[in-house]
């Protein structure tokens, strides 16, 4: 079994609360007979999404599950599907606009990062059973097992927390204890601490790894970032293919289809009980990604990543 | 400072704040199409665009150095840290941290007193056998050659780290490269942001310098402005008084296009005239100097293994110096009656423009090979008319094209290989290749075996000189003689390129917390370009020479014999703990000169044995100090210098950070020469003494 609980204390306390709080909702939703997926842009991703959506659910035994897509400006036709479908979300606006359906409407989030899920949950004061989501974060516990296996020399990681990521302060300590890794951190509560902070951290530390936060990590601040590491000589390791493209060492990352082939098997899964999705989950299928360009420069010596992947699928197993 | 350029000042101010008005209207903007929940979630929101959006290529191809590991020469790098360290607060100063390098205070005494940098010898006032950038522009003078460092337009404070290469390395960066390489590359425009002043005080030099630095949308830029006051050696007649200013800016315009600017000014005055050298003619005076440059290069990443980028920048260095003699009549009691002047007035402005344009593509094919080539165009002007005896500008062009290849077959094994061609008005077209074979037994061991070739173009001292006194004469004579002439230099021209020929064994590695470098070289320089007297040239019609009578030689650069540099040098760097850090370097030099009986040879331009040394230790959060300690063997260096005994010196610093809400203060003292009050360095008329200073730097 894949390691894809999430481990985040507070979430899960949170989680507990509002499970007790649906045991008192009454089912009124019967099994589905189709999924609508809502997309808030006709980008290549979404239909990427859809198109392999609809091949794993067809594959799929029992699953003849109609798939109707719709876009954020049809609204209307929400309401129509309220009743009988399952809703797949793709991103942070369809899953806003999902969430404003009926509160017996299933929903599932895709390409949603967690802590956004977090707080429209709570914003949208929905219950867990039919607001859930596969989101785009990746277990810490996989992100570790990726540097170990890459780079099993690392003792100091170091990790940049701001305010959004901050609440996994403790979890990351654990989660990085359990991996042998001594976890260095540093909080940045303004942009101007940034790069002090960072230099600080690369002072001390044998590689980074990157922790979204809107404050911390985002597209400007890649290159404040990415430079000041390299110019320590230290690897990053990013949570996105397009970091460790722009310039980390290595990630881990789920691919659209990767995405959708959970997706689907929880549309078939949950069929027959709508108002029971499984909480929210983490990627369960995953790639590896290594920039061999950087190692190069910093002069690491990197497996394939075929081989780092299955070493790592490995470790998964063993757990 | 407060009158200091003000139109480029407010120029620059106006396009920030410009810039900060639409990028706050663009916020505006976006906030009021896109804000589908409340505010308060939507600022503090990630959206799957922080996870799938594209990111702008940072590390690409071409921003991606070779591992030290892979490189085909040895490479020291001084980062910001060592920087700090070493309380240097002339650049020049910083190079004695290099294996190899001999640093000469104050050396020279015509055109601009200014430290003297050169590795492996032939040092002279002036040492131009090394190439010097700041972000990939060239600031190399043809003139004497060498850098003027004192009126470069860049505060030390910005500077990220310098990388040096030791050894030539003329097939990635032309000619001049040609004992080795000097890299200063400044820090990210934004980073890190807000403001800073630094201020310097001491014996004989007051500092201060403002920056500011900050990111609006996305533009990134620094503005720093600076004044520094150096009262320079206590016998000479060389001060220097400069201000500064220095702004760089980059421009993200989508991710796969940025733009970078750059743009400095420098201008001051300066000392000089040395009275012990000359009491009569080029007496101790003021002149005054004024710098400026632009630079602009946009940077396309075409695709995940190729970048392509395109510079341009401009250059201009004035120098204003004018002299008046003494009176000369009591000297040349032949000639009184019939000469026009008593003293003579001497106008030597000199204005040097350099516009260069160079386009390059780095791209890897497959993950073991990597390339990178281009081309550039440069064009040179030189305006000199006492230099050169002609009001006329002369115009110096050259154009180049490179290419370099990493290929790495295994990864044990790295090969590089690169030429640079290029075509000058000087010496026509030459070629410079390199190759080099990396070998790595493991990760922490690199054996390099490597040969290159370079050449040095004559600098316009040794191709076009012609200085020369003109004593204008009145009455009309007998002899038909209507002005007296002393010459200095009288060039033939033509001389041909020195070059050298290089080969070395490098050993580099990491032993626990030791890092080594290891180099044993042998160079072998032909065609080596002397100055040797000569009689056959002619004056102006109807002068008279003086020379004979004055037992004065006029010169003329020649190329004459060749030399070998052969020898060891190593760098270590060990970090006994997080605390304490131990840098040492060594470099022993033995230069032959291969035809005996050669005038001014090269045997003794180089210490024999130069060592450098320092160690940092931090005591806690607040507190660190460092001891550097510098040796150089007995020398006679050329070009101006005279033969100087061994020298032992001794820098300390001790600094305190302090921290504030929203401050950071850090308050140094340094002493340098600690334990030795006189000594000379470069020649007999640079005395050195124990200085002492305290630096003050404050961001907020």
């Amino acid at each position: 079994m894949l390691s894809n609980t999430y481990k985040n204390k507070r979430v899960v306390k949170l989680l507990a609360l509002l499970a007790l709080i649906s045991g008192f909702v009454p089912f009124l939703a019967q099994a589905y007979t189709g999924v609508t997926v809502v997309v808030s842009a006709e980008t290549p991703v979404n239909a990427e999404f859809v198109e392999s959506f609809k091949e794993a659910l067809a594959s799929g035994k029992n699953g003849r599950l109609r798939v109707k897509v719709i876009d954020l400006q049809e609204v209307e036709k929400l309401v129509v599907a309220e009743n009988s479908e399952l809703v797949v979300a793709l991103g942070v606006k369809a899953l806003e606009a999902a969430s404003k359906l009926k509160h017996t409407t299933p929903v599932l989030g895709v390409f949603t990062p967690l802590p956004t899920y977090n707080n429209l949950l709570v914003s949208s004061k929905r219950v867990l059973g039919n607001f859930s989501a596969i989101v785009l974060d990746q277990p810490y516990t996989r992100r570790m097992a990726l540097i170990k296996t890459v780079l099993p020399d690392v003792k100091n990681l170091g990790i940049l927390l701001g305010p959004t990521s901050s609440q996994d302060s403790e979890l990351l300590k654990d989660i990085g204890e359990k991996n042998t890794l001594n976890i260095l951190q540093e909080n940045v509560t303004q942009e101007a601490d940034l790069i002090p902070k960072l230099q600080k951290l690369l002072d001390s530390t044998d590689a980074l790894m990157a922790i979204p936060d809107p404050l911390v990590y985002s597209r400007e601040t890649a290159q404040p970032i990415l430079l000041t590491s390299y110019r320590h000589q230290k690897p990053v390791f990013g949570y996105s293919q397009s970091y460790v493209r722009s310039g980390a060492l290595a990630g881990v990352y789920s691919s659209t289809k990767q995405l959708a082939q959970q997706a689907a098997e929880i549309a078939i899964k949950s069929q027959l009980a709508p108002s029971l999705l499984p909480p929210p989950q983490t990627p369960k299928y995953f790639s590896v990604m290594v920039n061999y360009q950087v190692a190069r420069s910093l002069n690491i010596q990197l497996e394939d990543e075929d081989v780092i992947y299955k070493k790592m699928l490995g470790l998964e197993t063993v757990e | 400072m407060v009158n200091f350029r003000h139109p480029a000042l407010l120029i620059w101010l106006l396009f920030v704040n410009s810039q900060l008005a639409i990028a706050e209207e663009a916020v505006a903007d976006s906030a009021g199409e896109k804000n589908v929940w409340p505010l308060a979630v939507a600022a503090q929101s990630l959206t799957e665009d922080d996870y799938l959006g594209e990111v702008p290529k940072v590390l690409t191809v071409s921003r991606l150095s070779q591992s030290l590991a892979d490189a085909a020469s040895a490479v020291t790098v001084i980062n910001r840290e060592t920087i700090r360290a070493s309380g240097i607060v002339d650049l020049p100063e910083i190079f004695r941290l290099v294996p190899g390098f001999y640093v000469g205070t104050n050396a020279g005494y015509v055109y601009n007193t200014n430290h003297t940098v050169s590795y492996h010898g032939m040092t002279t006032a002036y040492s131009g056998a090394m190439q010097v950038m700041i972000n990939g522009r060239s600031v190399y003078s043809p003139l004497f050659g060498g850098v003027n460092w004192s009126e470069l337009p860049l505060a030390i404070a910005d500077i990220e780290r310098i990388e040096i290469t030791r050894g030539p390395n003329a097939a990635s960066y032309g000619a001049n490269s040609f004992f080795g390489v000097i890299n200063i590359i400044t820090q990210n425009p934004s980073d890190p942001a807000g403001s800073s002043v630094i201020a310097t005080h001491g014996e004989e030099r007051n500092e201060v310098f403002y920056r500011n630095a900050g990111k609006l949308n996305n533009l990134n830029y620094r503005v720093t402005a600076g004044y520094r006051q150096d009262g320079g050696l206590d016998n000479r007649n060389d001060f220097k008084r400069t201000r500064m200013l220095n702004a760089q800016a980059d421009y993200q315009v989508n991710v796969k296009n940025g733009l970078e600017f750059e743009f400095g000014l420098a201008d001051g005055a300066r000392g000089e005239g040395n009275i012990n050298e000359d009491n009569i003619v080029f007496l101790p005076r003021t002149k005054q100097i004024d710098n400026h440059y632009a630079l602009m290069r946009w940077r396309h990443n075409v695709s995940d293994t190729s970048d392509f980028s395109l510079q341009a920048y401009h250059s201009y260095a004035r120098s204003d110096d004018q002299t008046t003699s003494v009176n000369i009549l009591p000297l040349l009691p032949a000639f009184a009656p019939f000469l026009a002047v008593d003293r003579l007035h001497i106008k030597n402005e000199v204005i040097q423009k350099r516009t260069d344009i160079e386009a390059q593509h780095t791209f890897s094919v497959g993950n073991n090979i990597r390339t990178v080539w281009g081309g550039s165009i440069r064009r040179d002007s030189m305006y000199a008319p006492y230099y050169l005896a002609s009001k006329k500008t002369d115009y110096f062009d050259l154009q180049r094209l490179f290419g370099h290849v990493e290929w790495r077959p295994s990864e044990k094994l790295t090969f590089n290989t690169g030429a640079m061609v290029e075509h000058n008005d000087f010496t026509g077209t030459d070629i410079s290749p390199r190759a080099s074979i990396n070998f790595k037994p493991n990760r922490n061991h690199t054996f390099r075996l490597g040969i290159s070739s370079a050449l040095r173009t004559p600098n316009y001292l040794e191709e076009k000189f012609q200085d020369r006194l003109l004593i204008p004469m009145t009455l009309p004579n007998p002899l038909g003689v209507n002005a007296l002439v002393v010459q200095f230099r009288a060039n033939k021209g033509n001389v041909n390129p020195e070059q050298i020929i290089s080969r070395e064994l490098g050993y580099m590695g990491k032993i626990g917390r030791l890092q080594l470098d290891v180099r044993a070289f042998s160079d072998r320089i032909n065609d080596v370009i002397r100055f040797d007297g000569r009689t056959d040239f002619t004056t102006p019609v109807n002068t008279f020479l003086l020379n004979p009578l004055l037992d004065i030689e006029a010169d003329s650069a020649n190329n004459m014999g060749s030399a070998a540099v052969e020898g060891l040098e190593w760098q270590a760097n060990w970090a006994f703990s997080n605390k304490t850090k131990l840098m040492f370097n060594h470099a022993y030099v033995h230069i032959r000169e291969t035809q005996p009986d050669l005038k001014r040879n090269f045997v003794n331009s180089m210490p024999r044995n130069t060592i450098s040394a320092m160690v940092t230790h931090r005591f806690d959060k607040n507190w660190d100090a460092s001891i550097a300690y510098y040796q150089t063997s007995e020398t006679t260096l050329l070009g101006d210098g005279d033969p100087v005994d061994l020298i032992r010196k001794c820098d300390v610093r001790l600094a305190r950070r302090f921290n504030g809400r929203n401050w950071n203060g850090e308050v140094s003292a340094v002493v340098e020469n600690l334990f030795n009050n006189h000594y000379q360095e470069f020649a007999d008329y640079n005395t050195l003494e124990r200085l002492a200073r305290v630096n003050l730097r404050l961001d907020f």
